[in-house]
């Protein structure tokens, strides 16, 4: 895995300051940059986890139609068109006609001939060998419409709807007095606990005689609502000879005792949402409708202030409001320039670098040098510090854990240039000097610490300096920095690293409102600077144990 | 609604790192004329898309989430509990270690955030700000997770309101009845619970980890020693010895092939569940195939070939004249699989024999399956093919069947374990009106076996062989034996609502109640007795968000001063105000006047609880 960074939303934690970044419960609180927002009024960054999402659209996302949120509701957030998927592979169905008939081309129909159907472009799939054909091929799911409304399950509830609903009406009036909650008063099934502990409970109460028939004592004697309750009448019941298939019965145990092959039957994900017994082979699959997606708007769940709010049509991948981190926290990237040694090394050969040999550049008992460069994205110059959190809480915790003594000391310690740097503004690309530092050079250019891509300016890395500023350029400053292993180390190296950085606010006056760095361009220039921090994870990879590596640990 | 709704606050739980202090109404003001920016916006804003009054139905198994909103008749969506990996969200098992437990809580609690917020946002699509939820929990939801689900709800979804319901009685509603004894077989473990006239007589539950993930380890147990895998072909060129007697690329089942996925697609897709096994054959050919050793995996090999029946009696002879002929893998196979898979050399014996049972009394065919090789055996062409022995299908739920352990009674054992417990005078009751639900119930035959299984555990016949007719046990096991004897004039009562194959019955109460369910799936019962609790408005005691968020700013200053690290409590927020039948309805403390003599513990669930009461006075 090569290095990473990953960037701190505390919204999960009650604290400021992260959780030790080696716990596996820590990895749900630091999140990739550009998966980040920014809410300018609470000055604080904001994640999908923790963000307000509201729906502000519903589309299909193969036909891109804005469903009317209306009709959401009544087609299940599904499609209500003519998007079907193909139950078998979840690929798009097309609408096709069927055979024309021999009799001559001379009339030729522009849609095709009557009976339509479904078809998988992919597995070939096509409804017909499920019985669902369609007269016209628009608006199949009007057609499909109507065996919906007739499907046994909702039939079946709306039964026994009907069966529950007058011992409900009836109850309130019977139920106890004396709560005045509207929940005892709606909750029939309370009244009726209610009502039955006033009598003796059968089997409990000492001198009811009615040992032998509950049932008959039942219908003689109680005149408790509960007893009214009769026994359901299903529609179709499950036990019933006419369900032959699927019920889980008989048929179904002889059709897998002599199963052939596996793909008869239907996968678990292709059956589970069916809450009626149908049939478990793959064959009796039904054309599914393409679930809805939404448009959703990102509130800060702290002022509701909108973070992201796209743009209403489907088509459009744009939005009106977007705040995202990355507009407002400098970018960092991590390097180890070694490991680019090794990856340089290991292409010359010809070979495909293996994934496990650039994990296994991290020696135990080394010292080894990282990079880490920033990239400003406000329109004036920050200063930046970095502080590396000590991960004391970490090994305290490990200790009580009654972790082995090697926990007890750090297993790597980190050094970091502990003065401020500055970065430069962001600029528009045009307004800078020199053409050759334009961007997407910069990403190619962390190898040359490795070999050396020579200019004038990297000279002082020439020098073996590692810790402090290797490069500034445009908007972005290299930082190196050095990590240390100890002998006995293993797992990952993994730290948190506070960011501060100090921007010129642009609106003091305004009001009393914290500020926020915006990229708004600075029009009168009082120069009121704020800092702005925030803790970011850095991962540089597997640390292999010494023990493995004797060969390694002998060369020096 | 009595509830206004509630204006848009700022919630206790966010900590800006900044302090602000622009006060609130203005926000809502200025972000309402952002809003107003779109028209189509504001009617979706205005127009909530469901009535108030309807919920969203959470049935959050530790496997297996199914969601959707009341009123429908199937759920919306059924997915994995997470989705990223499916694997199960919670164990039975927490970590002993305290500092071990509360990463264990911190990761369950991220893993539950991110489910519950793809619930809303990802399959729901709706706000959940306007939605009430009603989850439903079976009586053994461990209370920590309850409250955990409380606490993302509200604090992080902010949701008006939760209820929560019990699944085995939503599940009995959803068949019907308002009387019976309910059998979860879920995933994690199955409980039965009797329910009288809608009211859970949670002392008498009794509970199993046998259950789906039983059979999930089981059935992988199973192919480890008794399947056989045929890596695939080295390349095309070489002529095809896919179909040749295959002991040439045999080999034993890689451990690493059979990952938690395909063993939860082979249990799913493959697994039936056989009928009774008479019990004379079972002692006898224990007996006869008790000596270890007998290459019985690669009985299973060898007529693999034969995609047909294989013969019940032939299968010993052809075994025998086999033997020679199969080469390396078979009689020293047995011995690396215990390792490998953690079971005792002893539980391999006992599967050794069971194996060779069941290869005689089964006549399931053979599944050939083609897989993805492991990763590390990423050598050949295309994909490998797993071969899965018939009986291995029809016999791998037999481990749910097994009884006799005193923790972990079969399933049948729990439900008779129950019906002991329950009074004499409910037994009939119960015994008639036997519910079973569960995603494990959904194996084919699962049902009809169990009504099997329930007469043969209590059946005479049983007894004789195992005690003498004093009742003195022959065994040293004299509790297991003939604990049932109380029960067994409730043989002819005994009825499974949703059997889909009822024995003809033998009592009239019988055949009212067997297979009379209506033929929804034993999966999706509880969620659609929910969905019916949700629009007949009978789901439970509600906890509004306002009295959560009281009781969290209650709690709140208590947060910082236990500096005692033992004394942790996992989070004291919140925990009054949770219904639960476990505790009591008078928790301490808490302002309860209007409990009334009348509530008991037993009822906490159904009967309006304190919290309720002390909202409408408030």
């Amino acid at each position: 895995m090569p290095p990473s960074i990953e960037f701190y939303c505390p919204c999960l934690a009650s604290t400021p300051h992260p959780p030790p970044p080696h716990l596996a419960s820590s990895s749900y609180s630091f999140h990739p940059l550009h998966n980040l927002f920014f809410c300018e009024e609470c000055d604080a960054i904001r994640c999908n986890r923790c963000v307000m999402v509201e729906v502000s659209g519903y589309y299909c996302p193969n036909c891109l139609f804005e469903v009317p949120s209306a009709s959401v509701r009544a087609e299940k957030n599904r499609c209500a068109r003519n998007c079907f998927m193909c139950p078998n592979c979840r690929n798009t169905l097309t609408v096709v006609p069927s055979d024309p008939p021999d009799t001559g081309a001379a009339i030729v129909n522009t849609v095709g001939e009557p009976p339509f159907f479904l078809y998988c472009n992919h597995c070939r799939w096509d409804s017909a060998e499920v019985g669902i054909t369609f007269e016209k091929p628009t608006g199949l799911a009007a057609q499909l419409q109507k065996y919906e409304d007739s499907a046994p399950e909702s039939l079946e509830f709306e039964r026994l709807k009907e069966h529950y609903e007058p011992h409900l009406r009836a109850s309130p009036s019977t139920g106890p007095a004396a709560p005045h909650s509207h929940h005892t008063h709606t909750n029939p099934i309370t009244a009726a606990a209610s009502s039955a502990l006033a009598r003796d409970i059968p089997g409990v109460g000492k001198y009811t005689p009615h040992s032998s028939s509950v049932g008959r004592n039942r219908s003689s004697r109680n005149k408790g609502n509960y007893n009214e309750v009769p026994d359901y009448r299903a529609r179709v019941e499950i036990g019933s000879s006419n369900f032959t298939m699927g019920g889980g019965g008989e048929t179904d145990v002889d059709l897998m005792k002599h199963l052939e092959d596996m793909s008869e039957i239907a996968t678990l994900e292709q059956r589970w949402e069916n809450s009626w017994m149908t049939s478990l082979q793959t064959g009796d699959l039904k054309p599914l409708r393409i679930p809805l997606h939404s448009k959703k708007s990102k509130r800060c769940p702290s002022c509701r202030h909108i973070l992201i709010k796209p743009e209403q049509k489907a088509q459009s991948v744009r939005y009106k409001i977007k705040l995202v981190a990355a507009n407002y926290l400098p970018a960092i990237t991590v390097s180890l320039p070694h490991l680019y040694a090794v990856l340089a090394a290991m292409r010359k050969p010809g070979k495909t670098p293996q994934l496990s040999d650039i994990e296994s550049t991290m020696h135990a008992g080394k010292t080894y040098s990282f990079q880490l460069s920033f990239t400003n994205p406000l329109y004036d110059p920050i200063q930046v510090r970095l502080h590396v959190q000590r991960s004391l809480p970490s090994s305290s915790m490990a200790e009580d854990g009654g972790g082995p003594s090697e926990k007890r000391r750090p297993p790597f310690s980190v050094t970091l240039p502990s003065s401020a740097f500055p970065i430069a503004a962001y600029a528009e690309a045009w307004e800078y000097e020199d053409d050759e530092e334009m961007f997407g050079v910069e990403e190619d250019d962390f190898d040359g610490g490795g070999g050396g891509r020579g200019g004038g300016r990297e000279q002082g890395r020439g020098r073996t300096k590692t810790i402090g500023i290797l490069e500034r350029r445009a908007n972005v400053t290299v930082i190196g920095g050095e990590v240390a292993i100890s002998k006995e180390a293993r797992g990952n190296i993994k730290f948190n690293m506070l960011v501060s950085y100090t921007y010129r606010s642009d609106d003091s006056e305004p009001s009393e409102e914290q500020s926020t760095p915006s990229r708004a361009q600075v029009q009168n220039r009082e120069p009121e600077m704020k800092t702005f921090s925030f803790y970011t994870a850095i991962d540089l990879g597997t640390i292999i144990p010494r023990e493995e590596h004797k060969s390694d640990a002998m060369e020096y | 609604m009595s509830v206004p709704p509630s204006t848009p606050r700022r919630h206790a739980t966010y900590d800006t790192t900044t302090p602000i202090a622009t006060p609130q109404a203005s926000r809502a003001h200025s972000s309402s004329h952002i809003v107003q920016a779109s028209p189509h916006y504001t009617t979706t804003r205005r127009h909530s898309l469901y009535g108030t009054e309807d919920r969203i139905i959470l049935d959050p198994g530790s496997h297996i989430w199914k969601v959707g909103f009341s009123g429908e008749g199937k759920p919306r969506e059924v997915s994995y509990a997470d989705k990223d990996t499916g694997s199960p969200l919670w164990t039975l098992n927490r970590a002993p270690d305290l500092i071990d437990r509360e990463e264990e809580d911190r990761l369950l609690e991220a893993r539950l955030q991110t489910s519950l917020r793809a619930v809303f946002h990802d399959s729901l699509l709706t706000d959940p700000k306007s939605r009430k939820i009603i989850i439903l929990e079976t009586p053994l939801l461990p209370l920590h997770i309850k409250d955990m689900f409380a606490r993302i709800l509200f604090n992080n979804l902010q949701v008006p309101s939760i209820s929560f319901a019990s699944s085995h009685l939503l599940a009995l509603l959803a068949a019907g009845r308002v009387t019976g004894l309910v059998l979860d077989c879920g995933h994690l473990e199955s409980t039965a619970l009797p329910i009288y006239s809608s009211r859970p007589l949670f002392p008498h539950l009794r509970t199993t980890p046998l259950a789906g993930s039983r059979l999930s380890s089981h059935l992988k147990a199973l192919l480890l020693l008794f399947g056989t895998y045929h890596p695939p072909i080295q390349s095309l060129s070489a002529p095809a010895t896919q179909y040749a007697p295959a002991s040439a690329r045999a080999t034993r089942v890689p451990e690493e092939l059979l990952t938690d996925t395909l063993v939860e697609e082979l249990k799913t897709r493959c697994c039936f569940v056989g009928e009774t096994i008479d019990l004379d054959v079972r002692i006898a050919s224990a007996a006869a195939f008790e000596e270890p050793g007998t290459p019985s995996s690669e009985r299973a090999m060898s007529e693999s070939g034969f995609s047909g029946t294989s013969g019940d009696e032939g299968s010993v002879d052809s075994t025998s004249q086999q033997t020679p002929t199969s080469s390396g893998f078979s009689a020293t196979a047995p011995s690396q699989a215990p390792s490998s898979i953690g079971r005792s050399p002893a539980s391999e014996g006992h599967l050794q024999s069971l194996a060779n049972l069941y290869t005689r009394s089964s006549t399931a065919t053979d599944l050939r399956i083609r897989v993805e090789p492991p990763p590390s055996q990423q050598t050949g062409t295309g994909r490998g093919t797993l071969l899965v022995p018939g009986w291995i299908r029809e016999r791998a739920a037999e481990v749910l069947f097994e009884g006799g352990d005193v923790d972990e009674s079969s399933v049948a054992e729990v439900i008779l374990d129950s019906l002991l417990k329950v009074p004499v005078d409910l037994r009939k009751s119960f015994a008639s009106g036997i519910v079973i639900v569960g995603g494990t119930a959904m194996l084919p035959g699962f049902i009809p076996r169990l009504h099997a299984e329930l007469v043969r555990a209590i059946s005479p016949s049983l007894m004789q062989g195992a005690t003498t007719p004093t009742g003195k046990p022959r065994r040293p096991r004299p509790s297991t034996h003939d604990r049932y004897a109380a029960l067994r004039p409730l043989i002819p009562y005994f009825a499974i609502l949703n059997n889909p194959a009822p024995p003809s019955p033998t009592t009239s109460r019988a055949s009212a109640n067997a297979g009379k369910s209506p033929a929804f799936t034993p999966a999706t019962m509880a969620w659609i007795g929910g969905s019916l609790a949700g629009v007949l408005k009978i789901g439970g005691t509600e906890v509004a968000r306002e009295k959560w968020d009281a009781a969290d700013a209650q709690a709140e200053p208590d947060e910082d001063d236990p500096m005692d690290p033992l004394i942790q409590t996992p989070k004291p927020t919140g925990w009054s105000i949770l219904p639960d039948w476990t505790r009591s309805p008078l928790p301490n403390g808490a302002p309860s006047a209007k409990a009334g003599p009348i509530t008991q513990p037993v009822l906490n669930v159904v009967v309006s609880s304190p919290p309720q009461a002390t909202a409408v006075g408030a």
